[in-house]
């Protein structure tokens, strides 16, 4: 049982994972952080059979890394959906598939464009402007009909988050904590849900960086910006 | 009393002879009551039946397809009740029909939803509807939305793991005010503010719950419940087709009007892109 | 087929070949995409509908795109239709034992060549492992397609214009998937004649 859900705006995308992880009906994580970078403007979030997806989100995160590495440049969001689609399809109709449904959320750099891919374990992908997994498909995706606009602002995109989240903990009957990630074309951030503003904590940590700091061409392993809450 | 209490308990026989037959009318005795529901004459009733009928996906490579998929909901405020549903029936993938009353009209002052199977919904409340004129008539007063809906939950329970599959809220105005009842064929009777029901309840829930509030206007509180429809039946696949809408106010329930799904959405997509150009226009003056 | 819905129709006119499909993409009850195109082109006269497992979709749409540039570069000419439906077939029999499942609709125009300067406009359909029927009248295939054989039994004509042909199979399209929970969504419609491919989005019910 997990839960995912993300939503697309005028150049960003924002995804929320749940940080469940245990056995059967024991919960033994409330912490565990689902959404893995695989590239500077890139993220994944993988639910399914627990150990696949922590398997399957380094498995594409050091392909992706090594294509980065190679070419100098990193494989664009369509192109990496499509890439990890192959892999999926491949992977189902082999001896031991993986079972990781798939959240894959990116800024691509050179249109300037956010994209957001929704993708099952069968290798099905679908390309949508918000998009839910687990039991959040049944949950959240009404409310983000209901309140998503096209070119929606980045704070109006996370009230929406903010009120999948609220149903999700209204109507599951299982307790979520959520995490959550912003990606834009400075790179991916993650995002406080409790603090008052989360996206004027961001600016100010993103503005407080710049001059000194620049970004990373190729992202580190444990990218700070992710470290679980 | 006496009758009562025998009909609360489990249901009686088969009818033996044709003399009982001719006795009442149909299914029911000369008293009203119910004979008992025939059925199968094989050692294991329910397994035979889970065998051949689909009764809320347990099986569905049954060749009988009972028509079912179904969104329904009904929320208190201060106005009174809204109750609102969808009207398709699905047969497996096939949309059987597309203009099924789910809203079951018990007396002017009851309503009862449907989702499960239409027929066991159907017949069980419009039974309940006799049986809460019955006691209007023995006690000179209205019966209590509270005590319909447990005539209700008695007669299902006696039945259960049978095969019955009903999910229904029974909603109403009485002494106390407005008053919204859960009963399910397992036996589950719920009092509450806000409940939906079918495959398509949990997107009504991610509308409904966003927007609900006691304090809500009869307006405001019509199309929450319009919206919430429109948006289950939307995404749910064997919801859909059109909304009726009904509100429960003291004097009885108003139907307030049937609404096309796919129109109604259209209409919802179209005022979101002329809010939001309104928006960019607004800015445009403003810079 | 039923895990994600999704149906496919092809007509045959006068000198021309109607394709269509519904935008659905669904994982069963809940509808995920409605912007899942399920007709692809392989040139300007000849287009093919992949309705069935979504995964298998792309799939052999990828497939199918590689063999066909092949035979392009090893050919030097455009693969015609009826080459192009047994392509689809041997490429659709090579997982005899392990099936895609889709059921493709093949619909194109051959061109004219010095043995055949007045060809007939063609369509064909498959099973999901590849065994090939080209009916003289309409193809159906997906969720849908028992009501779309209904519909399109009623509605279809021989010898219909492009424009009364692109009305009967929105038409036959549009009445077969509002029967059918896993289809809709919105739907396209492509009408392939020899100067022009007509492609047009219906508005369709969404629910």
């Amino acid at each position: 049982m997990e839960c995912a859900f993300a939503i697309t705006g005028k150049d960003f995308v924002l995804i929320a994972s749940d940080m469940s992880a245990g056995r059967s009906i024991i919960q033994m994580k409330s912490n565990e952080n689902k959404i893995t970078p695989v590239g500077p403007n890139l993220a994944m979030a993988c639910g399914g059979e627990p150990g696949d997806t922590s398997r399957f989100a380094d498995y594409v995160d050091r392909n992706l890394r090594l294509y980065h590495i190679r070419n100098n440049f990193p494989l664009p969001p369509p192109s990496a959906a499509s890439w990890v689609r192959r892999i999926l399809a491949e992977s189902i109709r082999s001896r031991s598939p993986y079972a990781v449904n798939v959240l894959l959320g990116g800024f691509d750099t050179t249109t300037s464009k956010p994209h957001l891919y929704w993708l099952d374990y069968l290798g099905t992908k679908a390309d949508i402007p918000y998009a839910a997994q687990g039991v959040g498909m049944y949950v959240t995706l009404s409310t983000m009909d209901k309140w998503w606009y096209e070119n929606i602002e980045r704070r109006e995109a996370l009230d929406v988050l903010n009120k999948c989240v609220d149903e999700v903990k209204k109507r599951v009957t299982i307790k979520f904590d959520f995490n959550c990630v912003l990606i834009d074309k400075d790179g991916v951030h993650s995002l406080d849900l409790k603090s008052q503003d989360p996206i004027a904590e961001l600016e100010a940590k993103v503005a407080a960086m710049k001059p000194s700091d620049p970004e990373p061409i190729i992202p580190s392993s444990d990218a700070p910006a992710i470290a679980a809450a | 009393m006496n009758a009562i209490i025998q009909n609360l308990s489990t249901p009686s026989h088969l009818p033996t002879t044709e003399e009982d037959e001719l006795k009442g009318y149909g299914n029911l005795d000369e008293m009203g009551r119910i004979k008992g529901m025939q059925i199968p004459r094989v050692p294991d009733p329910t397994a035979f039946l889970n065998l051949y009928t689909d009764s809320m996906s347990s099986n569905p490579e049954a060749k009988i397809k009972l028509a079912h998929g179904t969104t329904t909901l009904a929320f208190r405020f201060k106005g009174g009740i809204i109750v609102a549903v969808d009207s398709r029936a699905t047969a497996g993938s096939y949309i059987a029909s597309g203009t099924v009353k789910k809203v079951i009209e018990i007396n002017p002052y009851l309503l009862g939803t449907m989702a499960g199977g239409a027929a066991d919904c159907q017949y069980w409340e419009t039974y309940l509807g006799m049986r809460c004129r019955l006691y209007e008539l023995r006690n000179k007063e209205r019966i209590s939305v509270a005590a319909a809906s447990k005539i209700l939950s008695n007669i299902v329970y006696g039945y259960k793991g049978r095969g019955l599959s009903m999910g229904t809220m029974i909603c109403g105005w009485d002494k106390t005010g407005p008053a919204l009842f859960y009963v399910d064929s397992e036996g589950q009777r719920l009092k509450g503010d806000l409940f939906s029901v079918g495959s398509g309840s949990t997107f009504a829930y991610g509308v409904l719950d966003q927007g609900y509030s006691y304090d809500l206007s009869d307006e405001e509180a019509q199309e929450l419940g319009r919206r919430s429809i429109i948006a289950a039946g939307h995404r749910d696949a064997f919801s859909g087709n059109t909304c009726n809408l009904y509100h429960v106010r003291e004097n009885g329930w108003e139907f307030i009007g049937n609404y096309d799904v796919s129109q109604q959405w259209y209409e919802y997509e179209a005022k979101k892109k002329a809010a939001r150009e309104a928006a960019s226009s607004e800015m445009a003056v403003e810079v | 087929m039923e895990y994600n819905g999704g149906s496919v129709v092809a007509m045959i006119g006068k000198d021309c070949v109607a394709i269509a499909s519904d935008l659905r993409l669904g994982q069963q009850s809940v509808g995920v995409a409605m912007n899942f195109d399920k007709v692809f082109p392989v040139n300007d006269k000849l287009y093919y509908g992949l309705p069935g497992l979504a995964t298998d979709v792309y799939t052999l749409r990828e497939q199918l795109r590689f063999r066909v540039n092949m035979y392009r570069m090893k050919e030097e000419r455009e693969i015609t239709p009826k080459t192009f439906t047994h392509l689809v077939s041997s490429t659709l029999y090579e997982k005899r034992f392990g099936p895609y499942f889709i059921e493709p609709v093949v619909a194109g125009l051959p061109s004219p060549t010095e043995l055949d300067p007045h060809p007939k406009p063609f369509i064909s359909t498959m099973d999901t492992i590849g065994c090939i029927t080209t009916p003289k009248d309409f193809a159906v295939a997906g969720t849908a397609s028992n009501k779309l054989f209904g519909v399109a039994e009623g509605l279809w004509e021989p010898d219909l214009e492009p424009e009364d042909l692109f009305e009967t199979i929105s038409q036959t399209l549009l009445n077969a998937v509002d029967r059918d929970a896993l289809s809709g969504w919105g739907a396209i419609v492509h009408v392939i004649t020899h100067d022009k491919v007509i492609t047009r989005q219906l508005r369709a019910r969404m629910d």
